[in-house]
């Protein structure tokens, strides 16, 4: 796991290098690629990090005995999920300062806030199956052992539903790095808005626009490597070996 | 085996009066009304659906009852938060799949509730732990976790993870039916040793040769009901029911 961490950081670090090697029109625009690049993974790191505990309130929530909590649950993650990402990320920026005044948010947190709420929802639902998954008779033990219900939760439940959900949540993880591409309608510099502005000025949309996908593609797969690493490390039971 | 069980012996430890209880318009339990004293083991058998387990699981409120009362050592059987974590640190219980925590290793699903309802610094948790798995004939697999165990082995951890509240009385929920039979004995050699030491315990199993050797009383079930509450020696040799004569030849103990 930590030789995953180490080679998303290193590749992180290296890009703008690399890239300065390649011929016009990339090179000259390395380092605007790599700041791109650099603000994206912070956008999906943040809203990513954010999401997941939205997730699993939401779908605390979903599976609460309480009437309210479930209606509340089941609101947020229909909504989020019957409307476009776009018009999120458009409402939390220009809607939710008229409606809130005084919540003028800069684009980079709006961005994080809309993208959060999104794949939390999707979230909600991964870490509900994994909930609906530990078999009865796991909380029975725990509660006849005397453990009082946020111990079951806590020490039994929520352990095991969470490596329940993690392929899941980390195919939600992956699709909201692409995702967050969206934010570039609120104006964040981040890597398909640097792609675009290069493609405009340079009148080259091949090559610039082939690397910022390239980026993309860089940046799941370490991704992908990273969360199989935590995978394989919570496989207690072994299945995966 | 002697720090369990510090009743002294013939108290009533729990007592049931009247107990009723109905899944939708299926009643399991009717008008259940019994006490079980202190170092006796009691074994309850009778027909599937005949209501035995559904009275274990109600004496530690795994399933509420709708009427009647039960009291153990003192404690009035409800919803009550405090009352409830009391009873339950007093009342062991092992199941028939024997539901031990997968994701944590033999050790911590022993030490888990000690250390958590009782507090029990980790350190003594672990070494009391460690007694209790030397006792059930684990201890080299302290660090394993339960996929690595057969089923007699999961069985024997859930009963130390049991002993590890150091209860008053041990319910066990038809403890071998889930396992070979090659793994049955490993497991009621446990139990008897436990009831050798004096251990009050409440037994549901079809093993009638347990039933012979270890029970002091034999409770049999049917349809809700105590049909039978006798000893050994009555149940099996004199018995003079038709309804258990044919219970006891379906189990096949004659």
């Amino acid at each position: 796991m930590a030789a995953a961490a180490v080679l998303l950081l290193v590749t992180l670090t290296a890009l703008g290098p690399l890239l300065s090697w390649l011929p016009e029109p990339i090179g000259p625009n390395a380092s605007q690629f790599s700041e791109g690049a650099r603000t994206t993974l912070w956008l999906t790191l943040w809203s990513g990090t954010i999401g997941v505990v939205l997730g699993v309130v939401a779908a605390l929530g979903r599976t609460s005995r309480h009437w309210v909590l479930r209606q509340i649950a089941s609101f947020y993650i229909w909504v989020i999920r019957g409307t476009p990402l776009l018009v999120q990320v458009l409402f939390v920026y220009f809607a939710v300062p008229v409606l809130i005044p005084g919540a003028d948010l800069p684009d980079f947190a709006s961005a994080v806030i809309a993208l959060s709420l999104n794949v939390g929802a999707y979230n909600a639902e991964a870490v509900r199956a994994g909930l609906l998954a530990i078999p009865r008779g796991q909380t029975e033990a725990a509660r006849a052992l005397g453990l009082g219900r946020r111990h079951v939760f806590m020490d039994v439940v929520f352990p095991q539903a969470f490596k329940i959900s993690l392929p899941a949540l980390v195919s939600n993880f992956v699709a909201l790095m692409k995702d967050s591409s969206l934010a570039y309608a609120i104006g964040v510099v981040e890597l398909t808005n640097v792609g675009n502005r290069i493609q405009a000025q340079t009148f080259q949309p091949i090559p610039t626009l082939a690397t910022t996908a390239c980026i993309y593609l860089l940046l799941t797969t370490l991704m992908t490597q990273f969360s199989n690493a935590i995978e394989h490390k919570v496989d207690v039971e072994g299945r995966q070996k | 085996m002697s720090a369990v069980a510090a009743a002294p012996k013939n108290e009533t430890l729990i007592d049931l009066q009247g107990v009723n209880k109905s899944f939708g318009t299926h009643q399991v339990l009717r008008d259940v009304s019994t006490a079980f004293r202190a170092r006796e083991v009691t074994v309850i058998v009778g027909a599937s659906g005949s209501g035995k387990s559904t009275m274990l699981r109600a004496i530690n409120r795994l399933e509420p009852h709708d009427s009647g009362r039960i009291v153990v050592d003192g404690i009035e059987v409800n919803d009550d938060a405090t009352s409830l974590q009391k009873l339950r640190s007093e009342v062991g219980m092992v199941f028939q799949q024997f539901n031990l925590f997968s994701h944590l290793t033999v050790l911590d699903n022993v030490t888990l509730a000690p250390r958590r309802v009782r507090q029990t610094a980790k350190a003594q948790a672990q070494q009391d732990a460690m007694e209790l798995l030397k006792r059930v004939g684990l201890q080299d697999h302290a660090h394993k976790h339960p996929y690595q165990l057969s089923g007699g082995q999961q069985q024997r951890v859930a009963i130390a993870r049991a002993l590890a509240m150091a209860p008053k009385v041990m319910l066990f929920d038809e403890p071998t039916s889930a396992l070979d039979p090659e793994m049955v004995k490993e497991v009621l050699d446990v139990m008897r040793a436990l009831a050798d030491g004096g251990m009050t315990m409440l037994v549901v199993t079809h093993e009638m040769g347990f039933a012979k050797d270890v029970g002091d009383r034999i409770l049999f079930f049917d349809q809700g009901r105590i049909a039978c509450d006798q000893t050994p020696d009555d149940f099996f040799n004199r018995q003079d029911s038709e309804r258990v004569r044919a219970f006891l030849g379906l189990v096949g103990s004659h």
